[in-house]
């Protein structure tokens, strides 16, 4: 009676990821399967196509193009990662706490996520080119006073303000939903000994929250750097090819252009290691998460 | 969990002796809430101010656009309706909106079901069995494969098996998604204490029963937190649309969109007045979504 | 367990709803009827192709003309090349995308056609040169080209007395001039990198054959050797723009342009709707781009905007065919003419814009050289190469910028070289 139990409760299990595993393998893993296939190859992504063997991962390396996408997406993406984090804890705790106009709030916190493209990328370059240096020669701040989107050194900067600004949403109700199951009463042992916010926050709040910090950290890092919408509503790779992210370079070149043999090798590079780095961060944290 | 505990007992004694009165606590809230208050509105202009450009721009015709600051800053001539109902006009808005709350809210709906039992399976069974782990690593990892590098195999696919219509575009949505929301509900079951499932399981409740009764409810936050992500990331898309269901008459509202531009030229009013348009449902959903994220486990069976 | 139902049912109603939906578009052909789809990369011509089909539908029984103008056409229609969905009769642009799909062989040759002996030479010599190997047939019907040079304010010229200039030292005293009076000369929007390439390409087909890159491939000669005067005069242009062009987009400077902040705007007669849409009076008229110290040397910047091929597999040719009589009758060109401005590339009387004015003489005397980046591969990025280029401050900025040309040339099209390289020895 009992081991049939047993092996009706693991059945269960496995009924329960059937029909998730079986949509992935098909609509994921089958297509990176033929992907990768033609990073071996010269398709055009139309007509006819040779097998080129390792030419298109050799010619990565002596890429000059591609190893700049990639110090751009890193740079982009760890300081994009932090910024987002911070700020989206920040933000959900305010929120979160008791305090007036909540709903009004959270709402208008949410509104960057759903801003389409086209809207942001008009909106922000009118505030980089012309309100910024406005109130810079108004104020006489040198550095304000160029758009900084036209800075070969400093328009990654700007993308990542507005990446920022629109991934905050995103971490942000996550956050919320991770405050929400820490249990109340808990808080109120604390309250009573009058313990410090930092303290609260760093005994209480922040090892309960440890699960959603994990998510967040994957998912505001892959969303990094993966960054793409941004770059094509505000500076296109520009200027001097200085923002080119990895993602701009795979679908404009292999969508756009006739690159789509060599840009899959590209993007089965950058598969791996995304893979490699998220299975670090994941183990690292993870030790954090049983340390606290 | 046990770890947890002592660290809030640790903390509990290590601040005790440092009793404040009930009243000035009270006081010290309520001037801590105004402050966290007030510094949320000035955040909120970061947003408010991008919005309210927005907003006028929708209002203006075309040659009320400067590239002077007084001139982008300024109020429309009039505030006249008339370029959202070209808007509308022009994006077919309610056959497309029906389209788009279509794909959305049925991957929504697909992924809160096939995702939250992947993610309570492999919540579940991840610290003991190594299959499992095995599993959600492999899924999660397909957070970080390219689209552009599925994009063409998967046009090919869902025309061979028919998909490529909107029900391809649901279930692609509903794979888009899943590494994101498995890696969400299987994180949210270590919350879950087992004690609810073993409770049932001495009842003689099958694992499947206790699963819908009391597992699924209890995710409730969690639901409207995929709720929420999956919809931000279908809603807006136009990729997917475009290249799965390119053939057939239907339209989604990013599709329909795409009509005001054109390769030499913009018309940003017109753009603005249907990108306004279509945020509001989707805020709508967000606001409704909410209410389900707060207060859901916290006032419900999960306490300690 | 409640919950369960109400969701699974609330997914069974979507799915049936999205399959009904679908299901609605089944066609209804009837007996004897041909259908022939087009599918046409230019949404902003919809108005008049639709016209264009109604006409066509009313005159035609046993013919039923069917034109798609899909948004982001050219993904539309690699999509549904993969899916084998193909179109009887594509109409895109004369550019890398076209010897693309033709090198991949999906044209048919249609060299049978009356049509072409109507067409301007100018143009059917551009579409061969699109040919990345020589080809015998014909693959495509130019329809409609547009013009790039200098696009002036008219009033503002009229006002001062500022004559349009023919040579390149008329055009920088020209410019000097109006600087000294206080307007910009030019406004460039080179934040969007492609706005590059439009003073690059007027430039180029001055200073340049216009089978440079054909050259290229067949080892004949080098960028370096080619185009130094064209990336020494680019330069030159930004001492008479806006100061820091690198802020400012496309639209940016068509603003700019439409609200006299500058005199002249080097970019093509595409922009002109976008600049009319700022200020709908303006007085917009266009000249051809100075390169050169002799006016004869001049030659006008103009490429095919669209062309009609016929696809490989097409089932009814005869069909097709009396579509494409139909698209290049005289009534039906002019239509279009009416509705999208541009240059007819049929040989006739047709009314020409008038923001054309300028470059009436170059297009009547057929002294035309197409786009030389419709000759360049689009992953090569020449348009963000030029950008770079042009912020490069250094001495050796231009030997850089044309070692790096020839560099990557290469790089992005060996396959192509080897081929035409191989195509040379065999046809000695």
């Amino acid at each position: 009676m009992k081991s049939k139990k047993v092996l009706s409760r693991r059945m269960t299990f496995i009924l329960m990821l059937a029909p998730a595993l079986i949509l992935f393998i098909v609509f994921n893993t089958i297509p990176l399967i033929t992907g990768t296939m033609y990073s071996f190859t010269n398709y055009k992504g139309y007509g006819s196509f040779e097998f080129v063997g390792l030419r298109n991962y050799i010619d990565l390396f002596s890429d000059t193009r591609v190893w700049n996408s990639y110090l751009f997406t890193f740079k982009y993406a760890i300081v994009g990662t932090l910024l987002v984090n911070v700020i989206s804890l920040v933000l959900a705790m305010g929120l979160n706490s008791k305090i007036k106009m909540k709903n009004t709030l959270r709402g208008v916190y949410f509104l960057p996520n759903v801003l389409g493209g086209l809207v942001v990328g008009y909106i922000f370059s009118f505030i980089f080119t012309y309100i910024i240096p406005a109130v810079g020669s108004a104020l006489n701040i040198g550095f304000l006073e160029n758009s900084i989107l036209a800075s070969e050194e400093y328009a990654w900067i700007g993308v990542l303000v507005v990446g920022v600004w629109q991934s905050v949403a995103m971490n942000t109700i996550i956050y919320i939903s991770g405050l929400q199951t820490i249990p109340g009463d808990i808080y109120e042992a604390g309250m009573i000994d009058g313990v410090t916010p930092w303290q609260k926050f760093r005994h209480l709040t922040l090892p309960m929250l440890m699960p959603f910090v994990t998510t967040n950290l994957v998912l505001s890092t892959k969303n990094m750097l993966m960054v793409f919408d941004q770059i094509m509503a505000l500076t296109k790779g520009g200027p001097a090819q200085s923002t080119e992210s990895i993602s701009y370079l795979i679908y404009k070149n292999g969508m756009d252009g006739g690159q789509f043999g060599f840009q899959s090798a590209n993007a089965v590079m950058f598969f791996v290691v995304i893979v490699a780095i998220s299975i670090f961060q994941m183990v690292i944290t993870n030790k954090k998460e049983e340390q606290l | 969990m046990s770890d947890k505990m002592t660290g809030v007992a640790n903390t509990v004694e290590a601040v005790t002796g440092n009793i404040p009165s009930k009243k000035s606590r009270i006081s010290k809230s309520k001037v801590s809430s105004a402050i966290i208050t007030a510094f949320l509105i000035i955040g909120c202009f970061t947003i408010l101010f991008p919005l309210y450009m927005t907003i006028i721009i929708a209002f203006k015709s075309p040659a009320e656009m400067t590239n002077d600051i007084g001139g982008a800053l300024s109020f429309p001539q009039s505030f006249s309706f008339d370029n959202f109902a070209e808007a509308i006009r022009v994006t077919d808005f309610w056959h497309s909106l029906a389209n788009s709350v279509i794909i959305t809210g049925a991957s929504i709906v697909l992924s809160i079901i096939i995702h939250s039992m992947a993610g309570y399976a492999i919540g579940r069974n991840m610290k003991r069995k190594k299959s499992f782990r095995l599993i959600y690593f492999y899924i999660v990892s397909g957070m970080f494969v390219p689209f552009a590098i599925l994009m063409m195999p998967l046009v090919k696919q869902t025309a061979i098996l028919g998909l490529d219509n909107m029900f391809g575009v649901i279930i692609l949505y509903t794979v888009f998604y899943m590494p994101m929301n498995v890696m969400l509900y299987s994180g949210y079951m270590k919350n879950i204490p087992l004690a609810m499932e073993e409770a049932a399981d001495i009842d003689g409740a099958s694992a499947w029963r206790t699963y819908w009764t009391i597992i699924f409810p209890m995710m409730k936050p969690m639901h409207a937190t995929v709720a929420v992500l999956t919809a931000l990331g279908t809603w807006n898309d136009v990729m997917t649309p475009l290249v799965i269901m390119s053939g057939s008459e239907n339209t989604t509202l990013p599709l329909a969109q795409l009509n005001f531009q054109t390769q030499f030229g913009t018309n940003y009013n017109l753009a603005f007045a249907s990108y306004l348009l279509a945020l509001l449902p989707i805020v709508i959903l967000y606001l409704i979504c909410q209410k389900q994220i707060i207060g859901g486990v916290a006032n419900g069976a999960v306490k300690g | 367990m409640r919950k369960g139902k109400v969701a699974i049912s609330l997914v069974a109603a979507a799915i049936l709803t999205s399959t009904l939906l679908s299901g609605c578009s089944a066609d209804s052909s009837q007996q004897g009827v041909t259908t022939v789809t087009m599918l046409q990369y230019k949404p902003e011509a919809v108005k008049a192709f639709e016209k264009i089909e109604k006409l066509f539908n009313d005159t035609h029984d046993d013919i039923q003309l069917k034109i798609e103008s899909p948004n982001e056409a050219m993904t539309v229609l690699k999509t549904r090349l993969i899916r084998e969905d193909y179109p009887d009769i594509v109409g895109i642009g004369g550019d890398m995308n076209y010897s693309n799909f033709l090198d991949a062989d999906l044209f048919e040759d249609i060299s049978d056609i009356e049509i072409i002996d109507t067409i301007n030479p100018a143009y059917s010599k551009m579409e061969k040169e699109l040919e990345l190997i020589p080809k015998e047939g014909v693959y495509a019907l130019p329809y409609a080209a547009n013009a790039a040079g200098i696009l002036y304010n008219k009033d503002m010229f009229e006002q001062n007395g500022w004559v349009i200039p023919e040579t390149w030292s008329e055009f920088i005293s020209l410019c000097d001039k109006i600087k000294a009076s206080g307007t910009n000369p030019l406004y460039l929007g080179y934040k969007d990198t492609w706005t590059c390439l439009a003073p690059w390409n007027a430039l180029a087909v001055g200073l340049a054959p216009s089978d440079v890159c054909s050259n290229v491939n067949a080892g004949k000669t080098t960028f370096a050797a080619e185009y130094p005067e064209v990336a020494e005069k680019i330069k030159v242009l930004l001492d008479y723009a806006e100061p820091n062009p690198y802020a400012y987009s496309y639209n940016d400077a068509c603003t700019a342009f439409a609200r006299g902040q500058s005199a002249m705007y080097p970019i093509g007669s595409y922009a002109v709707p976008q600049i009319l849409s700022v200020n709908p009076d303006m007085n917009i008229d266009s000249f051809t781009f100075p390169a050169n110290e002799n006016e004869e040397d001049n030659v006008l910047n103009s490429g095919i905007d669209l062309h009609f091929s016929v696809m490989k597999n097409t089932k009814n040719k005869e069909a097709v065919y009396e579509v494409l009589r139909f698209l290049f009758k005289d009534e039906t060109v002019q239509i279009y003419l009416d509705e999208q401005g541009g240059i007819p590339c049929k040989q006739g009387d047709f009314e020409l814009s008038k923001f054309l004015n300028g470059m009436e003489k170059y297009i009547r005397e057929g002294r035309m050289s197409d786009y030389q980046d419709h000759h360049y591969p689009s992953e090569m990025s020449v348009d963000a190469m030029i950008q770079t280029y042009l912020m490069d401050k250094s001495d050796n900025a231009a030997e850089l910028f044309l070692e790096r040309f020839d560099k990557e040339w290469v790089r992005y099209n060996r396959d192509l070289i080897a081929r035409v390289q191989k195509y040379e020895e065999e046809h000695k």
